[in-house]
């Protein structure tokens, strides 16, 4: 089985790329959007963030002070959670069910390249992602607006957009590991494993480092610019409360040290995690095919 | 030979490349480095000249200063509209109040105002415009002499604002102090008071100033002034008896913060997002005899802060009916401080509820007085007879927040999944579960209402309004996505040209 048709197939000219990558993406996304997971996962991260939002909204205690801090808090844990899960687990079946299938194999004897097919799967995905977020902090946006939080309008369209990144970042390692693995239950299981490493692990480790080692604070917060989740935790807190204080000495260090650059840096760690897994995704794939 | 030519090549090369990346790093720095210094020799002899041209307006005094000469003590001058460029010394009794907007201009240089005589005031002006040298302490008002009344002024670019230098019974109210933008080094302080006994503070606002400082000054008043983006909106030092109320104090490094001071009143303020690497609402150093009570201290990096207080066992520190709330830490304590009683006060959502700085403790403090406790909104216990208290003791003991306070690095970590697996961690297993920090063996249930008026958390058109867009277009693209509304053009696009080409096998 050759891996690109174009160069053996009796049409006079392959469609433009652009055009192949959107087609295999609306495909993507009609199938993303009629499985399981999908509506699940929509569902769990809807219901939760109402939770939170309801919660912290009247967490008060009826003295009417709105809960400065604490909805954007819990939405955040929230996404952190939720998010992560959600995208690695959608991209990790992406390519490695469909081979399984043997759809991968039917599908690449279109005329389709398999960086085509790739970008198309992850352009789809994409968007049922981002379909899934914005229910879920649209929900919670009304909910914060009717009871009267302390998030603004600015805030959730940050949060939305970083979450979204973060997302675009999960779902192309995902589908690395997509790639890298024969069989669909080993991908969702390797998935489940980063996603461990990534919520629990790389925490849990630099707290264990910062305690033996007696990490420096430069030190500290360089290390946890490595995990994606921690630059999105740091970035939402950082455009919602406009100081980082909250995060003690390493992020007060941050902010003296690097000001309104913080931006950039966070903006570069999280486009590094999306850009890297996916280009090796597609190099290892065009590589690999449908073995 | 070859191998020779080839290292005089290499070396070469390599000088090359030195003296190119050399000439180029020099190309870049040169300009900026002139760039930098050159405005520095601009600025310094700039304020020379002018101080030299203010020198002669001072000289020939204005026509404020002219009227000052003629009138005799106990005089009352009305001084008309319009912008004066001078400096005045008011060195007789006098009453001098402005007639609509009049502008007293320092034209940038020195103090603008002297008060050396007793019993002058000085009501409704706007004065602005002073020098920006900290030795010299240029301040817009000065005041060397008792019972000054300095009221309804408004100053604006300004050094410092009001200084009073042993001038008791003196009254500063409604004042608006407007300092100017400087980084907090080179400011001056809004408004100062030094050995000047029995005075009142009232209704002033004060802005983008250092401090406003009360130094070695008895029996003063400050009462409902509001302070923001200023280094300490009010800060004591060897003041004593001083009483402070109603007073507002946002958006700054601290908002009270007491030094060495004994018998101070703190009641029913607010303290407000006062952040940055102090960031107290309250903070007290060495203080004695005080007793903080009905203040609603908000949003702050830490709510109070105690070092050493109180500072002798005459009289313990009282907290009483304050609201401490949505603060990154409630209260912090140093391992120094002992005595203090904290009463019927509701702590509220804060992050870190109390900590105590580095491994000290908090024996020598209490929780809860008689039957009256405090309300603490992670209290997970229940009130069964309905007498409003719970039934089982509140004790503080998560672990993550015990490692916060030991290792305040560990700080990066909250938030974050990892951080509730180890709170899990404390409550699961014991053997790692820390000692209680404090106990209070009577908490509330409710929280004791607020008597400062607290605005209401409104409901935000707005946000409700992003909210439903974001659930519509997420919705659209579900809906879209299921092909139930063929919106998505790209679709038909893909289509079109499928139908052109007719290959060999439709896609599902």
């Amino acid at each position: 089985m050759q891996t690109t048709v174009s160069l053996t197939s009796p049409l006079s000219r392959p469609p433009h790329t652009l055009v192949t990558v959107a087609w295999i993406g609306v495909r993507e996304l009609k199938d993303a959007i009629g499985t399981r997971w999908f509506t699940l996962y929509t569902l769990a991260f809807a219901a939760l963030g109402l939770g939170v939002s309801f919660v912290s909204a009247s967490g008060s205690g009826g003295s009417g002070l709105s809960g400065f801090g604490r909805t954007s808090a819990g939405l955040i844990n929230l996404v952190l959670l939720v998010v992560p899960l959600m995208a690695l687990s959608a991209g990790a079946a992406s390519i490695a069910s469909d081979r399984e299938r043997g759809m991968l194999a039917y599908l690449l004897a279109q005329p389709v390249t398999p960086v085509e097919l790739l970008l198309g799967k992850f352009v789809g995905l994409a968007v049922a992602l981002l379909a899934c977020i914005l229910l879920g902090l649209g929900l919670c946006a009304m909910v914060v607006g009717f009871k009267g939080g302390a998030l603004n309008a600015s805030s959730i369209a940050w949060l939305a957009g970083l979450s979204f990144l973060l997302a675009l970042g999960m779902l192309g390692t995902g589908m690395l590991i997509s790639v890298v693995t024969r069989r669909a239950s080993v991908a969702t299981g390797t998935a489940v494993f980063i996603w461990l490493v990534l919520v629990f692990g790389t925490d849990l480790a630099l707290m264990a480092g910062t305690l033996t080692f007696r990490l420096r604070i430069e030190e500290l917060f360089a290390l946890s610019l490595i995990n994606p989740l921690q630059v999105f935790k740091m970035w939402s807190l950082h455009a919602i409360d406009s100081t980082l204080d909250v995060l003690g000495p390493a992020a007060l260090y941050a902010v003296e040290e690097h000001g309104e650059s913080l931006h950039a840096i966070f903006g570069l760690c999280l486009s590094a995690w999306i850009l890297a897994p996916l280009t090796l995704a597609c190099v290892l794939f065009s590589r690999k095919g449908v073995s | 030979m070859s191998r020779q030519t080839e290292n005089l090549k290499q070396t070469t090369t390599r000088l090359a490349c030195a003296v190119g990346v050399g000439a180029v790093l020099l190309g870049l720095v040169g300009p900026w480095a002139s760039a930098h210094t050159q405005p520095n020799e601009h600025e310094a002899p700039a304020p020379r000249v002018s101080r030299g041209d203010a020198e002669s307006v001072r000289q020939s005094t204005g026509e404020i200063g002219r009227r000052i000469a003629r009138a005799s003590p106990g005089d009352t001058l009305i001084i008309s509209a319009g912008i004066y460029r001078e400096h005045l010394r008011i060195d007789k009794p006098l009453i001098i109040i402005a007639d609509g907007r009049v502008v007293i201009d320092g034209g940038g240089s020195g103090d603008i105002v002297e008060i050396t005589s007793p019993d002058v005031t000085l009501r409704g002006f706007v004065i602005r415009n002073t020098g920006i040298d900290l030795d010299k302490e240029n301040a817009a008002i000065r005041v060397t002499s008792p019972r000054a009344i300095i009221e309804h002024n408004t100053l604006e670019d300004i050094l410092f604002g009001i200084d009073l230098r042993e001038a008791p019974d003196s009254r500063v109210a409604f004042n608006h102090i407007g300092g100017k933008r400087l980084d907090t080094a080179r400011r001056g302080d809004g408004l100062r008071l030094w050995r000047s006994d029995r005075s009142v503070v009232e209704g002033n606002t004060i802005h983008d100033g250092r401090d406003a400082i009360l130094w070695y000054s008895k029996g003063i008043v400050v009462r409902d002034n509001t302070g923001y983006d200023c280094r300490y909106g009010l800060h004591l030092m060897f003041s004593d008896d001083v009483t402070i109320t109603g007073n507002e104090f946002s958006r700054n490094s601290v908002g009270i913060y007491l030094m060495y001071s004994t018998g101070v009143e703190i009641v029913g303020n607010r303290l407000l997002r006062n952040r940055g690497p102090s960031g107290y609402g309250i903070g007290l150093k060495e203080t004695d005899q005080f007793s903080v009570r009905d203040n609603l201290i908000v949003g702050n990096r830490s709510g109070v802060y105690i070092d050493g207080s109180p500072f002798t066992d005459k009289r313990p520190g009282e907290f009483t009916r304050n609201t401490i709330a949505y603060n990154d830490i409630g209260f912090t304590f140093l391992p120094s401080a002992r005595g203090n009683e904290l009463t019927e006060n509701n702590f509220i959502d804060n992050i870190d509820q109390v900590a105590v700085a580095g491994r000290g403790s908090l024996e020598a403090n209490r929780f809860w007085k008689g039957e009256r406790g405090n309300f603490w909104s992670d209290y997970t216990g229940y009130d069964q007879n309905g007498d409003g208290i719970g039934d089982f003791i509140h004790e503080s003991q998560t672990l993550f927040e015990n490692m916060m306070d030991k290792e305040p690095k560990l700080r990066l970590f909250l938030f974050s999944p990892a951080q509730q697996a180890i709170e899990f961690v404390g409550r699961a297993v014991p053997a790692v579960r820390p000692e209680a920090k404090f106990i209070d063996e009577v908490p509330l249930m409710a929280p004791a209402p607020l008597l400062n008026n607290v605005s209401e958390a409104s409901v935000s058109a707005g946000v409700a309004a992003l909210g439903l867009a974001m659930s519509g277009a997420g919705a659209a693209i579900v809906i879209g996505g299921r092909g139930v509304c063929p919106f998505i053009s790209l679709l038909t696009l893909a289509r079109e040209r499928r139908a052109a080409r007719r290959p060999v096998g439709a896609l599902p």
